[in-house]
Parts: C-alpha cells; structure tokens; sequence
C-alpha cells in the first residue's frame, strides 16, 4: 500500500500541509483561492510546535491494524483490502465518536461545524496526483512510498 | 473445516470477517436469534426515527452472501455436545461444528421488584426486537419511563424524547452517567436532556410497580413515597452475560464464559468472545476478542492483550464527551486534578506521580485519542517539561523507517 512517510527533521512548520489538504476538501478551491475561516475548512493533518524538538508532523497513518476501524460500530470506517487505505462512510457514520477515542496517535476529531462527523484522510483518493499535502510540502518531509501491507 | 459462530453482533461478525481473510475457503456459519445483523449501539437512532433497520447495520446489507458465509437467523441455540461436536436449536435441527465460537452476547436484566418483571409493557433495551416492542408501545402512549440513567438510559431517553413522549428517568445514583462522567459532566448532559422536556429523578430507589388487570405497569412507586404514573417502562439496570444454553455442556464460566487469552475455553475447539465473557462492555474490544478467536481457530497464536475497558464516549444533542479511566476518584486516593473550563468545554485530568489515572474531555473531544494509549500503558508523564493539556502524541513521537508506522518512544 501507499503510505505519507514522514522525515521529521526536514519539517520546518510551514503548515503548507494544513491549507493544501484544507483546500482538497473544499469543493473549487485552489491552495491560493481557498476559505481558511469557512467553519467546514479543516486539516486532517497537524504540525505539532515543542521548543525543544522542534516541529512533528502528525499524520493519519492508515495504519496496517486500524484501532480507529476495529473501535467502528456504524461499519462506516473499513480498511480497503486493495488500497490499504481506511475508507470513511460519512452516511453511514453515526457520529459516537470511539474512533477519536481509539486512535492511539490522537489524529482523529468530530467535525467543528457540526460535531457529527469525523475529520481524517481519505489520501486524496479522488485526486490523480495523490495526496494533496505531500505535493504541497517544500521540503520533502513527507512523500509517498509504497510499503507492504 | 466448519466453523460455527454463535451470535452476530461485534465479536461474531469481527470473527467471521476474519476468518474470511485469512482462509476463504473455511466453512462459516453464523447462527442468530435476530433476524437481522444490527449495532445496539445505533439501537436509540431506529427508535428515534432517525434511521430503519438497514440503517442501523454495521455491514453491507450482502455481507453474508458475498463473504460466502450461511447466516441462519431466527434460530435459536438451546444446547451444545462437545463431545459430538453438535448444537442444538430450539427448532430439533443439530447442527455440527469442527470449531465453535461462542458471541452470545449479554441480556439485559429487571431487577426483582414486585411487579417489574411480570409487566408486559415493561421492556428492556438492547436488541432490534426490543426496540420494536417499544416503538410500539409508544405509538399510544404520552409518558414512558426510564430506569436507570446509565449509557443505555441515557440512549433509550433520547430516543422517546425524539418521539415526543413525556420522559421521567429514574436512577439510584445522585448523578445521570455516573460509571463514565463525574458531577459536573454529568450535570451538562442532564440540562440538555431537562431542555428538551425530560424528567430526572435521582438518588431514586424503584420499590414496586403497580400493575392494571391486563398486567399492564400504570405507574411505579418509589421508596420517597413518590408516585410516577406510566403508560411503559423501560428498563436500563445493566445486562448479564447470556450462556444459559451451556448447562451441562462442560464449558466452564462464572459470571461469563471462561477464556484464556487466547479466548480458548476449557473445551477443546471451543471459543468465546465478545460481552458474553463478561469482562468489558465496549465494542471495541469485542472486535478485537472476535478477531484473535478467528486467528486462532485457524491455527494462529493471537493474545488478548489490549484489555483495557474504562473507556466512553457520549454524544448528544452536539455535545460530545470523552471519558477514560478514574475519573472520580476516592478521597483517599493520593492525586493531582487539574480541570480546565470554558463556556463549551469541560476539561479535567486525574493524574497521580505522572501517571494518568483519568480524563474528561467534554465539548471538544478532537485528538484526545493518545490519552487512552497514555492511561493503559501507564506511561510516566512526570518528566515532559509543559502544562500536562499540552501533552500530545508528539510528545512520544516515533516512526517506523520500514513500515513508516508511528509507534510510542518512551
């Protein structure tokens, strides 16, 4: 499967990655065009600050045993067999909230408009170009590999 | 080889899902009293009206049927020969097995008050079937009681205030979620709940219920002396792990199905798992047993390990809450509480010697998750220098060159 690897030390904090994944889920915006201040305008990724070490990015792993899939009792959030990636059915997503509860990284949060919803990466699977936050890294801190699954 | 799953709810279909990954070609059967594969813990959306019984499932609506599996539904186990390797159902069909998993689940309980259990419109919550019965109940009813303010009550409540019922929830404790919330967390969601017409009365103790000539419950008597009057009832006072269908059978249990960590029974090719064993109540974890059964009924060496079972989330109404581990303790405890407050949210955190003992997070529940992994590895907080709301998953960041998977470094 295809996983965001990530170089911590190459991260500087530019938060390129918040706005470009917020962009990618804000239907017509472009990195430049696109609403920071709309309450559905959200990040799926997170650029933690610490004086001492410094940035840590911390990004949805669609890890190989999901604690976020196995905690699902809406059978909304299923580990694609083929992509390896973790599909979300916000439909089907009753919004109780065991998956923020389970993820042992902290990656996962209800939605802020609503509070219904969760918010996690869907690896820009409609997009031709992969994810969008790793385009819009300049330092190569993150990139995609493929890894076994 | 014919594996039989007893049950189909989180543990069992966890388990049927795995065994079809790891081996297609095992033969599954999955047998249920229900006569459809639902989440109890969508149950208050199908009462509420919020969603139909296909809604409240958590698998495909073929699930079965493309997974390759034989679902025997409305059937109902009333013995097991693991001598012979057969069950038996209440309909005279023997069923044979090569390896059995046991998902039975739980049942709720009435509590012996005169009169509680002989009502007829006295009804637990806690299947689809259950749900039906109260749907109906209320199609010609104005006020429906609720006892016990528990997760389920709470559940139950919303739904028959959804439907525009007078509620009155009765609840022995002095607060409503007293297991998972403290005073203060606990009181945000009983104004919510009073906003939206229900009715609590705590520190409550339900002494009889008076019944009518048809048996039917007209109202419930409290040991204040105070009066409720009632059309139904429901009852949320806890569950029981359900394996009466075992007698004689030699599979051992005691207050639940007896298991190893590997969620064998004393019985050869016996398994259990899920809230039958009557060691945590959560979803969860119930997958998670169901899959290491599944593992190791196929030859595998999966062990139970993830145990830890002191941990919630309740949301209504929009408003949202995390709850894990000690978070009311007793006063003799030796612990620090710091609790952080605005007009949205109510934070506290339970810590002792920089271990976390517990933490509330009510209103804003995002990237909480990490808190759980700190609290049941006892991972030792004392020596990061910053304000412990500042703790995050960086703070014990680490990455798996390989696999670029995190992991904790302590």
């Amino acid at each position: 499967m295809k996983r965001i690897m990530i170089d911590r030390e190459k991260c500087d904090g530019c938060l390129n990655c918040n706005v470009a994944c917020m962009s990618a889920h804000q239907e017509g915006s472009n990195f430049y065009t696109v609403n920071l201040q709309a309450p559905e305008s959200e990040t799926r990724n997170f650029i933690k600050f610490d004086a001492k070490t410094g940035y840590t990015p911390v990004f949805c792993r669609h890890c190989d045993s999901p604690e976020c899939v196995m905690s699902c009792m809406s059978g909304a959030l299923e580990k694609d067999p083929i992509t390896g990636h973790v599909k979300y059915d916000e439909e089907q997503c009753a919004g109780c909230f065991m998956c923020v509860m389970n993820c042992p990284y902290g990656v996962l949060k209800p939605d802020n408009k609503t509070r219904t919803k969760i918010i996690r990466c869907d690896f820009c699977e409609d997009k031709a170009d992969g994810p969008s936050c790793v385009a819009a890294c300049p330092k190569e801190a993150i990139m995609v590999r493929e890894v076994s699954l | 080889m014919k594996i039989v799953i007893i049950g189909a709810s989180a543990a069992g279909i966890s388990a049927a899902k795995t065994l079809k990954v790891m081996d297609p070609n095992t033969e599954v059967v999955i047998i249920s009293k229900d006569d459809t594969i639902h989440s109890r813990c969508m149950l208050h959306k199908y009462l509420g009206h919020e969603r139909d019984a296909q809604g409240i499932s958590f698998v495909p609506q073929d699930f079965c049927e493309a997974n390759n599996i034989t679902w025997m539904k409305n059937t109902r186990v009333i013995g097991v020969d693991p001598q012979k390797k057969i069950l038996k159902t209440r309909h005279h069909q023997e069923i044979t097995y090569d390896k059995l998993l046991i998902t039975t689940g739980a049942a709720y309980f009435i509590p012996p008050v005169p009169g509680m259990r002989e009502a007829h419109n006295a009804f637990g919550f806690r299947d689809l079937s259950d749900a039906k019965l109260i749907d109906n109940a209320s199609k010609n009813s104005k006020n429906a009681i609720v006892v016990g303010a528990g997760l389920v009550g709470m559940d139950a409540a919303f739904a028959l205030l959804e439907l525009g019922l007078n509620v009155t929830v009765i609840e022995m404790a002095d607060t409503v979620l007293g297991l998972q919330l403290d005073p203060k967390a606990a009181g945000e969601y009983q104004k919510i709940f009073e906003g939206a017409g229900a009715k609590f009365l705590l520190s409550e103790k339900v002494d009889s219920v008076e019944l009518d000539n048809h048996q039917n419950a007209t109202s419930v008597h409290l040991a204040s002396g105070k009066i409720v009057p009632c059309d139904f009832i429901i009852v949320a006072a806890g569950v029981r792990p359900s394996y009466d269908f075992l007698e004689g059978s030699g599979i051992a249990a005691n207050r639940g199905i007896t298991v190893g960590d590997d969620m064998r029974t004393n019985i050869d090719d016996v398994y259990a798992a899920g809230d039958v064993l009557g060691i945590s109540g959560i979803w969860p974890n119930a997958m998670n047993q169901g899959k290491i059964a599944a593992t190791n009924m196929l030859g595998g060496s999966a062990v139970y390990k993830d145990r830890y079972a002191l941990k919630n989330t309740a949301s209504f109404y929009g408003l949202n809450t995390l709850s894990l581990g000690n978070v009311n303790p007793a006063d003799e405890v030796n612990c620090e509480i710091i609790k952080r407050e605005d007009k949205n949210n109510y934070q506290k955190i339970v810590s002792n010697d920089g271990l976390i003992l517990g933490v509330i997070f009510q209103g804003d529940i995002g990237n909480t998750g990490f808190w759980q992994y700190l609290i049941k590895n006892k991972i030792d907080v004392s020596d990061i220098d910053k304000p412990i709301f500042d703790l995050s998953y960086a703070d014990f960041y680490g990455i798996d060159q390989d696999s670029g998977e995190y992991c904790y470094t302590l």
